[in-house]
């Protein structure tokens, strides 16, 4: 009886660990494992070279233009998203006439998928057809160049991906700042903060947790962004888009270049683990 | 975002005074203010997007630049995008990924459930580990850029062209389980307690004690499994190109051709593929706030 | 405990239920291939061949070439037959993915073709994608822009030269709403971007698209002729400004609405033209242009089919890429599939005799018919021309928005080298 205890909860992960270490972790370690391997072309085999593929990628300028665009992209994008989605989800939090409805419409980006997202963006911005440069025309200001200047197109990126991602993060928020008790927040009002006050002294430590789990969450889930890149700028202009993931998207299914693109795989999953590491290790600090 | 907190606070006493003092209804002139621009920024894209699709492929950008309000309304309504779409196998398309979606959230959710469980509610040797490896490792990974020894190892199976290959790599949702240990781990102990006292299994401590109280989890969890799912690209193409096994989005990405893309009959697919998700998500957004709140990330 | 066997129960029953059945006497071979209408070839095909039976993948141009590199890349049996795009036969024969297809086509039939397509389609003297159609690039025109401007529009027969082009296309150029940018261009290049139509500008004037060894790009694509031929490709945008900067799109669907000239494309636009009841503008074609110090050089290359190389069903799907690829299955694919040029001279010769190309517009296409077999360029012959194609097309759009013409090849040599640097062993 004391045996049969003891199983039960490895029989309850059975399914799951099977079904992960199947079919997501095996093809991880395999695409791990192939960043060491190259193929000589001309026989089809396989032949173990060490570190040649990463000697190839740390040799090639495009890969570190890459890495910078990303860290660049990431450094705007996570703490824009999250400013963002506090903000909304502090407005969607008011107790206001109608407010459901806009809550229900700010759920609306969530069930688009990524894709749609990217066709319809790359249509909308447009330099020569698309609506935003229409509305600027009305406005008397001249078209815009969205996604092929190399000043606008990583921001046009930044905000399509924010066009999901806001609203995705602010949920979370919004359940967040719906457990904090309105008493709280009276008694600092009675106490003689003001709003500002409120916010940083009260609102916010008590979002703390959640906001480190949409930290983390964001960082992951913009790292491994790639498909509007590929349906929008595929990368340009000047490489100015060209997201470390989606050089890795084009190595590996574009090429056929599939060392160099596990190499990045795997590089991009170590910089993504200390990074994480980092974010999860600070925030543990504060407790 | 200051704003929006002396809005409430402003609120909270203004309610004790029954009186609405000119600042409270100032700052909550603000506040909808900026939810209206917030809903403009969200609204328009799918408005035109929707109207583009009942449009004649010819006349998909016509008032988009210079723009005019024509460019949000369908005013030159055909339904030529939708008739070709159909004609072309695209309700057959609906109803594999609908079947796809529906059984993914059923065994996936089961499959999860279970795990979520064994994290949420039990100690054992090696529980941090796995957890650590196997699941926070699945979430880190691009499932897409591995698809090439998945594709191996599910070709190896005899699985191409199969349903068992669209379904079961995307079963097991490391995103999923975190999400049920989060909430199961809440559940109070004394209720569980009691069952097993009763001589309740721990297969039935969940099927009959915690399932029926954690409809928001299994609310979430569904639309996220769902979702995902349904809005599926990149594997399904790879490991099911046959016609009779398309799904949605595969069927949308037809759309464009080597001499030109249709942009109605591409707009139309997308605006169905976004419907079903919105139309479930919509209903069940109370239960989504709820379960997140319900996981203790607060 | 139950619950979990009953689990496995129902997922084992559920596979089983699912699994393939095979009927015995015939081969199912699978043929990934576009969006093209495939039915009625087919039909003929599983007609005259009842043991075979073909099912047809379909799916959009762009993801294609990741299909095939993944599913060939992990030496699948399936699909058996292939759409090759012919520039991807190097790099495909290369990797040992397509069966050498020289046994199943006699003498003559290898007669038929194109010698382009027939060079195009082998690696190192093996054939291993046959050809089953061509293209070629021609000028349309809209004869009301001519008028405008008080010009003669050229004859069918008549080839301009690219400076031609360049003195007539700002004239050509109107901002009629006065907002600053025009809103009926002059020209553009229908492929705007593609190695495929812009080859032809630095070939006209003797470049080379590729070193010898099919992998060298220094001195090749920065060479005098490259940057001369896209310093013009610049100066159209980004000087004379009468072509359309911004996002890649398709010039016919504006060439229809009257808000372009002239575009340079492919003879699949005049059937399209020709068929389209609500057209109110006059057009018209001549041939492709070129540089008058130069050679004529015309873009070609189109589709190829091949087979797996590790397909299970060899002789089945041989016998289908022999029926498409001649004779009469390639009529009947040039009548009711593929909607491009055939790449039989056989077919070709249809539009000489054929009652539906005698009047205008359909005529044009016996312009094309002919424009195919005279000065025909192929693209680069090499094993990495995913590589080159992809650089370049990005290298080509940052020119056309205003990238400065020799930096940017300068930058398209060291991207191109470093990838084609994996097959130099």
């Amino acid at each position: 009886m004391r045996v049969r205890q003891q199983i039960i909860p490895y029989l309850f992960l059975l399914p799951a660990l099977i079904l992960l270490i199947v079919f997501n972790l095996l093809p991880t370690i395999a695409t791990v494992v192939e960043s060491t391997f190259v193929i000589s072309l001309r026989s089809g085999e396989r032949v173990f070279a060490g570190f040649a593929n990463y000697n190839r990628i740390f040799n090639d300028p495009v890969f570190w233009k890459s890495l910078q665009v990303t860290v660049v992209f990431s450094l705007i994008v996570n703490p824009l998203q999250i400013a963002l989605a506090l903000g909304l989800s502090m407005l969607i939090n008011q107790k206001l006439p109608g407010i459901g409805i806009f809550r229900s419409i700010y759920l609306l980006p969530v069930a688009v998928s990524l894709n749609v997202t990217a066709i319809v963006w790359r249509l909308m911005l447009d330099q020569n057809t698309g609506m935003i440069n229409g509305i600027l025309f009305n406005l008397g200001i001249e078209r815009q160049p969205f996604l092929h200047s190399v000043d606008l197109a990583l921001w046009s990126i930044i905000m399509i991906a924010s066009w999901i991602g806001v609203p995705l993060w602010s949920l979370f928020i919004l359940a967040g700042l719906q457990n904090i008790p309105p008493p709280v927040l009276e008694a600092a009002k009675i106490d003689g903060a003001n709003a500002w006050q409120s916010f940083t002294r009260i609102t916010l430590p008590l979002l703390r947790r959640v906001l480190a789990f949409v930290l983390v969450a964001d960082t992951v889930a913009n790292f491994l962004l790639f498909a509007p890149i590929l349906l929008t700028t595929q990368g340009g202009p000047q490489l100015s888009t060209n997201l470390i993931l989606y050089e890795t998207y084009r190595r590996g299914f574009v090429y056929g270049d599939l060392g160099a693109s596990a190499a990045m795989l795997s590089v991009m999953l170590v910089i993504v683990f200390i990074i994480v590491g980092l974010e999860l290790y600070v925030l543990r600090g504060q407790d | 975002m200051s704003d929006a907190i002396n809005s409430t606070t402003a609120r909270a006493s203004s309610a004790k005074r029954h009186g609405k003092p000119l600042r409270a209804t100032f700052t909550s002139g603000i506040v909808y203010t900026l939810l209206i621009i917030g809903v403009l920024i969200v609204v328009i894209p799918l408005m035109w997007a929707m109207a583009a699709s009942f449009t004649p492929n010819h006349k998909v950008f016509e008032y988009a630049y210079p723009f005019t309000w024509r460019a949000l309304l369908p005013v030159d309504f055909t339904m030529e995008a939708y008739d070709n779409l159909f004609a072309r196998g695209f309700g057959r398309a609906i109803a594999n990924t609908f079947f796809l979606a529906i059984a993914t959230v059923i065994i996936g959710g089961a499959v999860n459930a279970l795990a979520g469980f064994a994290f949420g509610r039990f100690e054992f040797r090696g529980k941090n580990v796995l957890f650590l490896t196997i699941i926070m490792l699945s979430f880190l990974v691009p499932v897409d850029l591995t698809a090439i020894p998945r594709y191996i190892l599910v070709n190896s199976f005899g699985w191409i062209n199969t349903w068992q290959g669209l379904l079961i790599p995307g079963l097991a949702n490391s995103l999923v389980i975190f999400l049920f240990r989060q909430f199961f781990a809440d559940i109070p102990q004394e209720l569980i307690d009691a069952a097993r006292v009763d001589g309740a299994t721990w297969l039935r401590v969940l099927i009959s004690i915690i399932l029926p109280i954690s409809k928001p989890v299994l609310v979430a969890a569904g639309l996220l499994m769902f979702i995902s799912q349904w809005n599926s690209f990149f594997w399904p193409l790879l490991v099911a190109p046959r016609q009779e096994l398309r799904v949605v989005q595969v069927e949308i990405s037809l759309a464009v051709g080597q001499y030109g893309t249709i942009w109605n009959e591409l707009l139309a697919g997308s605006m169905i593929a976004a419907v079903v998700p919105i139309l479930l998500v919509i209903p069940f957004q109370r239960y989504y706030v709820e379960a997140i709140t319900g996981t203790g990330l607060e | 405990m139950m619950f979990v066997k009953r689990l496995l129960l129902v997922a084992v029953l559920f596979a089983l239920a699912l699994s393939p059945t095979t009927a015995q006497d015939v081969t199912t071979i699978t043929w990934l291939t576009l969006g093209w209408p495939v039915e009625a070839t087919i039909a003929e095909f599983e007609a005259q061949n009842p043991d075979i039976k073909i099912e047809a993948e379909q799916i959009g141009f762009n993801d294609l070439f990741t299909q095939i590199q993944v599913r060939l890349g992990a030496r699948s049996p399936l699909p058996d037959v292939i759409a090759v795009d012919v520039p991807l036969v190097s790099g495909y024969a290369f990797r040992n993915w397509l069966l050498p297809l020289d046994p199943i086509f006699t003498g003559d039939e290898v007669d038929d073709w194109l010698p382009a397509a027939v060079n195009a389609g082998s690696y190192e003297g093996t054939l291993y994608a046959a050809p089953i159609s061509t293209s070629t690039q021609l000028l349309f025109y809209n004869k009301g822009c001519f008028d405008r401007v008080g010009l003669t529009p050229p004859g069918a027969d008549d080839r301009l030269t690219w400076e031609e082009i360049a003195e007539i296309a700002p004239q050509m150029t109107f901002d009629d709403d006065g907002d600053g940018t025009p809103d009926v261009w002059g020209f553009i290049w229908e492929q705007m971007v593609r190695i495929y139509q812009l080859q032809a500008l630095p070939e006209s004037l003797g470049g080379m698209a590729i070193g010898d060894d099919g992998l060298t790009v220094d001195g090749v694509i920065n060479s005098p002729e490259w940057i001369e031929a896209f310093t013009y490709y610049y100066n159209m945008f980004n000087v004379w400004n009468a072509a359309p900067q911004g996002e890649e799109f398709w010039p016919a669907d504006i060439f229809e609405t009257g808000n372009i000239c002239m575009f340079v494309g492919g003879p699949w636009n005049i059937p399209r033209f020709a068929n389209n009841a609500d057209l109110d503008i006059e057009w018209g074609v001549s041939r492709h242009p070129y540089f008058e110090d130069g050679v004529p050089a015309t873009p070609t290359g189109s589709w190829h089919i091949g087979v797996n190389a590790n397909s299970e069903n060899v002789e089945a799907a041989t016998r289908f890429v022999h029926f498409i690829s001649t004779g009469e299955g390639a009529e009947l694919w040039w009548r009711e599939g593929s909607g491009d040029f055939p790449a039989q001279q056989s077919v070709l010769a249809l539009f000489a005799t054929e009652e539906e190309f005698d009047a205008l517009p359909m005529s044009y296409m016996r312009t094309a018919a002919d424009e195919a077999t005279v000065n025909p360029r192929p693209r680069a012959v090499t094993v990495g021309f995913l590589e080159y194609e992809q650089i370049l097309q990005n290298i080509f759009q940052d020119i056309r928005n205003g990238a400065d013409v020799e930096e940017t090849l300068n930058l398209a040599v060291q991207r191109i080298e470093s990838e084609m640097a994996k097959y130099i062993e």
